[in-house]
């Protein structure tokens, strides 16, 4: 690392008109709006002002990247996030403040949008590599480092919608590849595409690091940026909430995730939560690092608002790309429980974990008798499973089966 | 890193000069231009049996509408020249403008998935727009030179300022789709409105018919429209009429350029909030 700037960001705001993030307006609507509001203007409404009407996704956002950094944005789903980086990508304005992008800048938010299915793989690489900027013979000196990258081989020439869903992610990913930025700025694009297209995202982030790149990366997965990066940058409604080393600010994040809400459909109103949540060892000894076979005692508090009659706990075990893993239910375990009031203590102690060395959340989810109504769903905590050999190429779980030999 | 790349600064800020254009960056992407232009006419005629073909029978076609309603029926005069003639020469320029600028209201919604993923200088949707439109005039444009030989109608100098008046149709179509495409964008009313706002617009010019039938003191107001301008220029260079409408080209031309200039400045004040409102 040096000390030459690569990114540097001051007060950077931005703010949406509340009501005005609507797919389009109709003038019809328009005009019965401005109709509508009238009485308003001569009223002197409390928290009528135009600043209550807005919504800042991002406020006051202030830091530098220097040149050769990796820096991983972290934070909840809504937290603005993607609005750094559509402002930084120079995609949307920002509201307030500024931003200096120093050296050739490549966005990857989402790969292949510019790819149109009537056109041949060949035509889109052209259309696709100019849209992030490369020139026609920049592209002519890649294509075919990009034909090997992808794997498309003779079926470039045919056209982009007769490709399988991978082909066509694959392909733009190869163009993307090849702009050879100095600061790049992803957007989750790890998370698509098959196990060997993921392995040659990171190959492909790895060269770049080599060339001294900056990269600034979005991510839900704390795995890969543990790998990727030596510095986060955690943003909460909006704001910098922290801004250091990966290990410390990755702390902070799933502290603060813990016990957060999970956004399922029809779980709004709640009448029981969670209040409190840990994971322990069997000897009752705090952890969230576990070997791979260790059961695993997961104890939390709950707190009803209401009777609840029959309720059926099902904890999910969620890798961190978003598999669920497994799934535990009081209901199927046969343990039923009559009714709950007021608050109490439940505990579950799974049976040997063989899931593969990689980082998992614990999701609660809380239905009514059977699996009808959702009543509650909160994260509940991340731990890492621990084992030398089995990761993920070794499937989900791992569990041994009797071999023989001849008979 | 790249040692031909010098170190650009990019300065992300709320707002910029009302008359920073930027227009140094559509000449940068103007690879990207041409790419876009060619996936526009490629994706229009691929899956088409008469392919390019279609670009010239939506003309033939108008004009053997009109030829038989206006000019068997209705006898309409066309300053003695036969009216397929008359009234086709006119509609080629109207159908590229017509086409041109109803491309160009809905070509930014069109490419919406495009603009809130990727940044480029949106300009360049618009323009790629505006020469599509172009190519299918041109092959038209051949029709009508076999058109005039058919009925030996010589050509004569005045040719040469057809390029002109070409030239002029698509930034006048253009200038309109700077400000319509935008619009669109905020109001899918706009979508709507364009065809109808077109079929009210060619009767207001001269196609149908001459521009001789309207009175000589209430020209100056007809003339106001400008594609009356570029109409009758086409007439001029393509047939020779005996003197051109000047007033009516000078109208033109002063209006295309205040539109453009005007257009390219409301375009990229917009321009901003594209990604946000789409």
């Amino acid at each position: 690392m040096n000390d030459k700037i690569a990114i540097e960001v001051s007060n950077l705001g931005k703010a949406y008109r509340l009501g005005a993030n609507r797919r389009h307006y109709e003038l019809r609507e328009q005009i019965a709006h401005i109709f509508q509001s009238i009485p308003v203007w001569f009223k002197d409404w409390p928290g009528s002002a135009t600043t209550n009407n807005m919504l800042w996704a991002l406020s006051d956002a202030t830091f530098k990247i220097y040149q050769g950094e990796n820096v991983g944005i972290i934070g909840l789903n809504g937290a603005g996030k993607s609005t750094l980086l559509k402002i930084l990508s120079r995609i949307t304005a920002p509201t307030t403040g500024r931003a200096r992008i120093y050296g050739r800048m490549g966005a990857m938010l989402e790969v292949g949008t510019g790819f149109h299915p009537e056109q041949t793989g060949r035509e889109n690489v052209y259309l696709y590599g100019t849209i992030l900027g490369m020139t026609r013979s920049e592209i002519n000196n890649k294509f075919d480092e990009i034909l090997d990258f992808s794997g498309i081989g003779n079926l470039i020439d045919t056209p982009v919608k007769r490709y399988s869903s991978g082909m066509y992610v694959r392909l733009a990913f190869a163009v993307a590849a090849h702009v050879e930025p100095d600061v790049l700025l992803l957007d989750e694009v790890l998370a698509v595409g098959d196990l060997s297209f993921q392995r040659k995202c990171m190959e492909y982030t790895k060269r770049l690091q080599e060339k001294n790149a900056t990269i600034l990366v979005v991510s839900h997965n704390m795995f890969s940026v543990k790998a990727m990066c030596q510095r986060v940058i955690y943003i909460k409604k909006g704001r910098v909430q922290f801004d250091g080393p990966t290990e410390e600010g990755i702390r902070i994040y799933e502290e603060d995730c813990s016990l957060s809400e999970l956004n399922l459909p029809g779980s709004e109103n709640q009448k029981i939560k969670l209040t409190r949540f840990e994971l322990s060892d069997t000897d009752g000894i705090s952890k969230n690092v576990f070997e791979y076979g260790e059961r695993i005692r997961i104890t939390f508090n709950y707190l009803a608002q209401a009777a609840i009659e029959y309720p059926n706990f099902i904890l999910n075990i969620v890798r961190s790309d978003g598999v669920v893993c497994c799934s535990y239910s009081t209901e199927i375990d046969g343990f039923s429980i009559v009714c709950l009031k007021d608050q109490g203590v439940m505990q579950l102690i799974t049976p040997p974990i063989k899931l593969v060395a990689e980082l998992y959340t614990i999701h609660v989810i809380i239905r009514e008798k059977g699996f009808q109504k959702i009543l509650c769903a909160q994260i509940g905590s991340n731990f890492h499973v621990k084992h030398h050999i089995f990761d993920i190429n070794f499937g989900v779980f791992y569990e041994s089966g009797k071999w023989d030999m001849g008979y | 890193m790249n040692s031909q790349h010098y170190r650009q600064v990019v300065e992300i800020r709320p707002s910029k000069g009302l008359f920073d254009l930027e227009l140094g960056l559509v000449w940068q992407y103007r690879e990207l231009l041409y790419f876009l232009l060619m996936r526009d006419l490629k994706v229009r005629y691929k899956q088409a049996a008469l392919g390019a073909g279609w670009a010239i029978i939506q003309p033939i076609i108008a004009t053997l509408i009109f030829t038989l309603v206006f000019g068997v029926f209705v006898k309409v005069p066309s300053d003695g020249l036969p009216y397929t003639v008359f009234a086709f020469t006119a509609l080629l320029p109207w159908t590229l403008f017509a086409e041109s600028l109803r491309r160009g209201g809905i070509s930014l919604v069109g490419d919406s998935a495009l603009i809130q993923k990727i940044y480029f200088p949106r300009l360049v949707i618009p323009l790629a727009t505006a020469l599509t439109a172009l190519v299918d005039f041109l092959i038209s444009l051949l029709m009508l030179f076999v058109l005039l030989l058919w009925y030996s109608i010589p050509l004569t100098l005045n040719i040469v300022f057809l390029p002109f008046f070409i030239f002029f149709t698509v930034v006048l179509a253009f200038s309109f789709g700077l400000w319509l495409g935008p619009l669109n964008i905020k109001f899918r009313d706009v979508q709507h409105i364009i065809p109808f706002l077109l079929q009210i617009w060619m009767y207001a010019c001269p196609i149908v018919y001459p521009l001789s039938i309207i009175p000589e003191k209430y020209r100056w107001l007809y003339n106001l429209n400008p594609m009356v301008g570029v109409i009758e220029g086409f007439r001029w260079s393509l047939l020779g009429k005996e003197n051109a409408e000047f007033q009516a080209i000078w109208i033109t031309v002063i209006f295309v350029l205040l539109l453009l200039f005007g257009g390219v400045v409301y375009f990229k004040k917009m321009e901003r909030s594209f990604a946000d409102l789409i």
